[in-house]
């Protein structure tokens, strides 16, 4: 009896430890089916993207485009933003189990992936994008990816409230006409039933690091993302000009402004109308619809960030490009390409595009009437009367921008001056090229 | 007794394929990779001791590291102070003592980064209203600075963890022998006397087991860091983890980032061992 309770426990012990060595090797078997059974009757596209909402969006126009090409089956994978699906992408890759197309954010991110990323120059898709959106993803004439979309941000304005107050946002182009509209505003603050004119995220870094000084930088790398990414070092020419935009914020913001995060600046006090502005971009249409529908449709505009010379342009870029991975079966790659081709020059593409995403197109051909969102339309035309400045921030030396924004967040916080913070980010950038 | 035979490694393979594949190869492998250029794909080069040479001009890291141990310090004698009273209170005979454990215990039942994002709002929001209120300036504009981000991280750990650790505090206390205070108290002590030298002794192994707990505990948060302050303003409230991952993930230096979290853990195991030998030397036996 006790010789065999001992042999059932043996054998449920080696079935337990056999199980678990069955689970750690069953990655492999899941990424032989990725690649697809090699004779060409059923391809499988293994997307994997950073951009969480659009997910659904993307599936439901996957499942129009495998419904034409029935030998095609995408799936898309999509992890939360930012900093999350960079390091799941280096893990997937890192263990083997490449997706076949992947996103990346722009040269820094490029330098890492150029082995894996495949030539995508003779594509259609990158044929019809649109000037300058290639920039980033362009390294000695060879394209390495496509274009999601652009966005686009400025000082965001509520109109209702600038309308009461008298001002015509039209008129405001210069940093004087700026501010002179501040101090309208400041002066009937109680009359138009605001808590301040600006709402200055403070504890966001990246509102100031990378998108604040990516105005005042950009002339200094001649709005090309490239000549910031090959630059040994940063000049702050127009460092004056920031110090002094920055302070308007500060001092005309409902305050603290060190503990004010986005959700706040944007959901708190920009939705609700306790500011009558804020420094933002087209990306908050979905939180502000969410909040009141109304309100995003009818009330909400946007300004360019002034600087001296280029009055009156605002800065757009493209935030992520699509990669497809070389190291995918031939099959797969060709499978790739027609999508994209597909996405983003065929008529049918364009118009499924169009329906189911707010995108800011990069691509020739959209119409600007068809987009959903009234500040993306805004930023469209913009880009295509091209009175854009460049995205220059995708540039930076990675981390910089956090970096720098931390120390801005020291001369808010009066611990630092100005001088200082300026030095401090010109060093840095040396120590990290 | 017989523990060496098939069985027992037959049982014991489960656990250990495990282990190895989660904490003892990658343990291996990132001491490895701290000497290399890993960039968490590939490596090139054998770089030898040039991450950890780096570490000691990183102020960043150094001054994360200080705040660490500030933190530390504090929550560890806050902690311990708030567990073991109120363990205390819930042991006297009181009719609600069963809800006040729970009451207690609550908040470690509460992710640290939902914790994080209420207690945010409770800092500035609420903070702030009732500033206003009672005209205290000081209750204005929490989190915008160092110290009021260092003490609001204090605040949430010791809220979140005080309850756990009075949970320990409880199990030891309902073990001291009835008889032995009994008697203390019929030899004329005082309750503060009985209480200073008979179950203060008595509970020490608990302190040994709450040291241990707290320290690594508070060394190595993370989620409560993030979700509070994300380290800002300027990163003055970084702490060593969170200063690990952004420079792993957000500045790409995995093998840098690598060779910092060899160097926590070396610390973090010295003083946690050193802390249980320590104190296990001062325990009595019963």
């Amino acid at each position: 009896m006790k010789k065999t309770k001992l042999t059932m426990m043996t054998i449920i012990a080696g079935a337990a430890s056999l199980g678990l060595l069955a689970a750690c090797g069953g990655d492999d078997n899941g990424n032989g089916g990725n690649e697809g059974s090699g004779d060409g009757e059923q391809i499988t596209l293994d997307i994997f993207q950073g951009k969480v909402e659009f997910r659904d969006q993307f599936l439901e126009m996957a499942a129009q485009y495998e419904e034409e090409n029935p030998n095609v089956q995408i799936e898309f994978g999509a992890v939360g933003g930012g900093s999350d699906y960079f390091t799941s992408l280096r893990s997937r890759f890192s263990s083997g189990d490449e997706p076949d197309v992947f996103s990346l954010a722009g040269p820094s991110e490029l330098a890492d992936y150029q082995d894996y990323a495949e030539d995508v120059t003779d594509l259609e898709a990158t044929d019809t994008a649109l000037e300058g959106t290639l920039d980033g993803i362009t390294v000695d004439d060879t394209v390495y990816g496509i274009p999601f979309n652009q966005e686009g941000y400025g000082f965001i304005y509520n109109k209702q409230v600038f309308e009461e107050a008298g001002i015509n946002p039209d008129e405001i182009l210069s940093y004087e006409d700026l501010e002179e509209a501040v101090q309208t505003l400041d002066s009937q603050k109680e009359e138009l039933g605001i808590e301040g004119v600006f709402a200055l995220p403070g504890s966001e870094a990246w509102v100031m690091g990378n998108h604040l000084a990516n105005v005042y930088l950009a002339p200094e790398f001649n709005n090309d993302v490239m000549e910031a990414y090959e630059s040994d070092t940063v000049e702050f020419e127009r460092g004056d000009e920031m110090q002094r935009m920055l302070d308007l914020q500060n001092e005309y913001s409902i305050q603290p402004v060190l503990n004010m995060d986005y959700s706040q600046q944007v959901e708190q006090y920009f939705s609700l109308g306790d500011a009558a502005m804020i420094q933002q971009g087209d990306w908050i249409h979905p939180t502000l619809e969410q909040m009141d529908p109304e309100f995003a449709e009818e009330n909400v505009g946007i300004l360019p960030i002034p600087l001296e010379g280029e009055e009156g342009k605002l800065p757009v870029g493209v935030p992520n490009y699509w990669v497809i991975n070389s190291n995918a079966d031939d099959e797969v790659i060709e499978a790739a390409k027609d999508f994209f081709d597909w996405m983003y020059a065929s008529e049918e593409g364009i118009e499924v595009v169009q329906e189911q995403l707010n995108f800011i197109p990069a691509h020739e051909n959209f119409d600007p009437e068809s987009i959903n969102s009234p500040l993306s339309r805004d930023i469209y035309e913009y880009s295509l009367e091209e009175n854009t400045i460049g995205w220059v921030f995708l540039g930076y030396p990675t981390a910089w921008g956090d970096d720098f924004g931390a120390h801005v967040q020291e001369y808010l916080g009066g611990e630092r001056d100005w001088e200082d913070v300026l030095e401090e980010g010109t060093q840095e950038w040396e120590s990290s090229r | 007794m017989r523990n060496k035979d098939l069985t027992f490694w037959l049982f014991l393979a489960p656990v250990i394929l495990a282990l190895g594949a989660v904490v003892v190869i990658p343990l291996l492998a990132g001491f490895f990779y701290s000497f290399t250029d890993w960039n968490g794909l590939t490596f090139n080069n054998f770089l030898g001791l040039e991450h950890y040479l780096r570490l000691l001009d990183d102020g960043r890291f150094l001054s994360s590291l200080w705040f660490t141990i500030q933190f530390s310090v504090v929550t560890v004698v806050l902690l311990n102070v708030f567990g073991l009273g109120l363990a205390l209170l819930v042991t006297q005979k009181l009719k609600s003592s069963n809800l006040l454990r729970t009451v207690f215990f609550m908040p470690n039942l509460i992710g640290g980064l939902i914790l994080g994002f209420i207690w945010q709002f409770i800092f500035i929001g609420v903070f702030s209203d009732l500033g206003e209120l009672l005209g205290i300036a000081g209750l204005d504009g929490w989190l915008t600075t160092g110290t009021t981000g260092f003490w609001g991280l204090v605040i949430l750990t010791t809220w979140q963890l005080a309850g756990y650790i009075m949970i320990i505090y409880i199990a030891y206390l309902q073990s001291i022998p009835e008889e032995l205070l009994e008697a203390a108290k019929v030899d004329g002590a005082s309750p503060f006397q009985r209480f200073r030298n008979v179950t203060f002794p008595l509970v020490a192994p608990a302190f040994t087991i709450s040291m241990f707990l707290t320290l690594s505990t508070s060394f190595k948060i993370y989620d409560q860091n993030l979700a509070l302050t994300d380290g800002g303003p300027f990163n003055s409230t970084e702490m060593v983890a969170m200063n690990i991952v952004y420079t792993a993930f957000s500045s790409n230096e995995m093998a840098y980032g690598q060779a910092k979290a060899i160097i926590f853990f070396v610390f973090v195991a010295i003083i946690a061992v050193s802390q249980v030998y320590y104190n296990k030397k001062k325990e009595v036996e019963m």
